[in-house]
């Protein structure tokens, strides 16, 4: 699982917060808690203080004996139970008005009354306030908590757009890019430093890698080109041989085979050729093409080989195919898809043409073995070892599909028919 | 028949040299655009081979200034790019053909052939062996003066034995000049044998005297 930067750090903010804002909670509340206990406990002193002095006025205040009213108690004690310090506990007690024990804070105190005898004093106070108060105050966080995150949140989405806006406008670009056009690359005016630096990084990294195809596009065009040359003079100087009547059988029959050899380079070399003439956008003027058209027109070139190898072409045109492309790479398109039907037609001797709106399809009978599709379009694979292929024909058929950004080519095998498609994806 | 020869491979222009002398052309040549440009302003020619890949300039220019002079000479351009707008501009220019490297000389001599029968005018209209007529400006085929029929490839096929009779053809140059790059080179033994044969029927109805004569495991020849 993949997570964008902004929830990677907020991520951790979330933890980091969680453990910071309980250990400070916990700390508070203590400190609160303490404060809280604090003012009862003075309160029950000043209590202490009003009771006794009450009672050496009021002599029958020392006869409250039960909690009642006035939430204490005196009870006359010997000399060795009397307890003058003051003692604080906490303690339960039941409460009429909802039937439960409920917390109370007690003093625990002594003094001698007027007349002299020990007095044992009890005040309490109820505690079940404060008690809510620890809930309130832990609710309280608990908010505070959840707006902290929500703000961090939203601050964190707000910077760090913004912060990061150039980066993800160089991802657009890098994405828009395509192979052999640096426009979608302009010129670096990136104000944070990294980006800048990162952007020029790339910059020089695509225009190193461009420079190093277009050297390799150039050398194979080279190559190709030079290579006609010295073709031309030994296919020449062979077939001058050749007219020669004196030969006999046997040699002429060797230089025959020389130069079938020499041909196959030829038509390798043409074939590199056009490659690299494809590749390097020598056809890039476009027209309307009719594929039904065009289509009919190889048709008719083939004619003599399909009738001589008897061969049945069924031709479905369902509609017009038109799309916007360059005439002659659509007819090196079709009549390579065409060739590779008849090469490699099965014993049934089947092509299938079906025309239609936004497609051009070609099927051929093949020998009930599928075709790999993620190698037929790469360059020289061959199905088994055929002598007489160069394995480029339909790498030349996807250059041409790859120069029209709106066609596409696929593959398919089914009931024995080994099917090319060209979809046009703009009608 | 004089033809100039533009080519600045000594080793093909070599070749191409025997051959046409062979067909008993006369020859010259050039091989760059200096001595190319001098001979074509000094004389006539009945065919030129341009190169349009000149070490000094290119062949497009010299037929520019081919056609500035008004000459007649057909002109055949030979280029190892065999790009369509090489073929394009040149044919608008007033190329006669375009020949792209590497070719047959079989393909090269069809080729002259037609380029200076087209372009002159008082010429020999027609090609003729035994009782066998071919006029190869309206493509027809008459045998004892009796019009024959015979359809686009068949013609082309017999263009290329009549400019030559008694030359072997090989079959691989037969297919790849009259069906171009569409027959791989297994099949084009049988395929050639039957497009031959079909040939030969027509041929034999019309009482031709001529007939092709199979060199083993090489091609035909007209006899």
């Amino acid at each position: 699982m993949r997570i964008s930067l902004k929830y990677y750090t907020l991520k951790y903010l979330i933890i980091a917060l969680l453990g910071v804002i309980a250990i400070w909670s916990g700390i508070f509340y203590a400190f609160i808690l303490d404060e809280v206990n604090d003012n009862i406990d003075d309160g029950l002193k000043d209590q202490k203080i009003q009771i006794i002095r009450q009672a050496f006025i009021d002599e029958s205040v020392l006869n409250t004996t039960e909690f009642g009213l006035n939430q204490f108690r005196i009870t006359q004690v010997d000399s060795i139970q009397y307890q003058p310090l003051n003692k604080f506990e906490n303690k339960m007690f039941f409460m009429e008005y909802d039937g439960e024990n409920e917390p109370y804070r007690i003093l625990t105190t002594g003094f001698i009354d007027k007349d002299g005898g020990f007095r044992k004093l009890e005040i309490r106070t109820s505690t079940v306030e404060e008690d809510d108060f620890g809930i309130n105050l832990l609710i309280a966080l608990f908010v505070l908590y959840v707006f902290i995150i929500v703000g961090i949140f939203f601050i964190n989405k707000i910077v760090l757009d913004r912060a990061w806006s150039p980066f993800y406008d160089i991802l657009k670009r890098m994405n828009q890019y395509q192979f052999g056009n640096k426009r979608t690359l302009v010129e670096n005016n990136q104000k944070i430093m990294e980006f800048y630096e990162l952007q020029n990084e790339i910059q020089t990294l695509v225009e190193r890698n461009e420079h190093t195809f277009l050297t390799q596009k150039n050398f194979i065009e080279n190559a190709s080109h030079e290579l006609q040359t010295p073709l031309a003079i030994s296919l020449s100087k062979i077939d001058f041989l050749l007219e020669n009547e004196d030969l006999d059988n046997k040699t002429q029959k060797q230089f025959i085979e020389i130069k079938s050899s020499l041909k196959r380079m030829k038509s390798l070399n043409k074939s590199l050729l056009m490659l690299s003439k494809i590749d390097n956008n020598q056809f890039d003027e476009k027209v309307l093409v009719n594929w039904n058209v065009v289509f009919k027109t190889v048709l008719q070139d083939f004619e003599d080989i399909l009738s001589y190898k008897d061969i049945n072409v069924s031709v479905d045109e369902k509609a017009q195919f038109e799309t916007n492309a360059n005439l002659y790479l659509i007819e090196i398109l079709i009549s390579n898809l065409l060739r590779n039907a008849i090469k490699y037609i099965g014993n049934e001797k089947k092509i299938v043409v079906i025309i239609s709106e936004n497609a051009f399809q070609i099927s051929n009978s093949g020998n009930h073995i599928a075709l790999n599709p993620n190698y037929i379009f790469n360059r020289f694979y061959k199905s088994g070892a055929d002598e007489t292929s160069t394995g480029l024909g339909l790498s030349i058929v996807q250059s041409i599909v790859k120069q029209h950004p709106d066609l596409q080519i696929q593959y398919h095998f089914s009931k024995n028919f080994h099917q090319f498609k060209v979809v046009s994806s703009n009608s | 028949m004089k033809i100039l020869i533009v080519e600045d491979e000594i080793e093909l222009q070599k070749v191409v040299q025997q051959s046409l002398e062979k067909e008993k052309y006369l020859v010259e040549f050039a091989n760059n655009y200096a001595s190319a440009l001098d001979k074509i302003i000094g004389f006539d020619y009945d065919c030129i081979l341009l190169d349009i890949n000149l070490p000094d300039g290119s062949g497009m220019d010299l037929l520019r200034e081919i056609k500035k002079l008004h000459k007649q000479d057909a002109v055949i351009i030979v280029s190892a790019k065999d790009s369509v707008d090489d073929k394009v501009e040149g044919l608008n220019l007033g190329a006669d053909d375009y020949l792209a490297k590497p070719f047959h000389l079989a393909e090269l001599h069809a080729r002259i052939n037609s380029a200076i029968r087209r372009n002159n005018q008082h010429g020999e209209k027609y090609i003729i062996f035994k009782n066998v007529k071919i006029n190869p400006e309206d493509r027809n085929v008459f045998v004892n003066d009796v019009l024959i029929n015979l359809n686009r490839k068949e013609y082309d096929m017999l263009y290329y034995f009549m400019i030559r009779p008694g030359k072997t053809l090989q079959k691989t140059t037969l297919a790849e000049s009259i069906w171009g790059d569409h027959i791989e080179d297994a099949d084009s033994f049988d395929f050639i044998y039957s497009q031959i044969k079909n040939l030969r029927k027509k041929l034999k109805q019309s009482n031709a005297e001529i007939d092709f004569q199979a060199v083993y495991g090489i091609g035909y020849k007209l006899v």
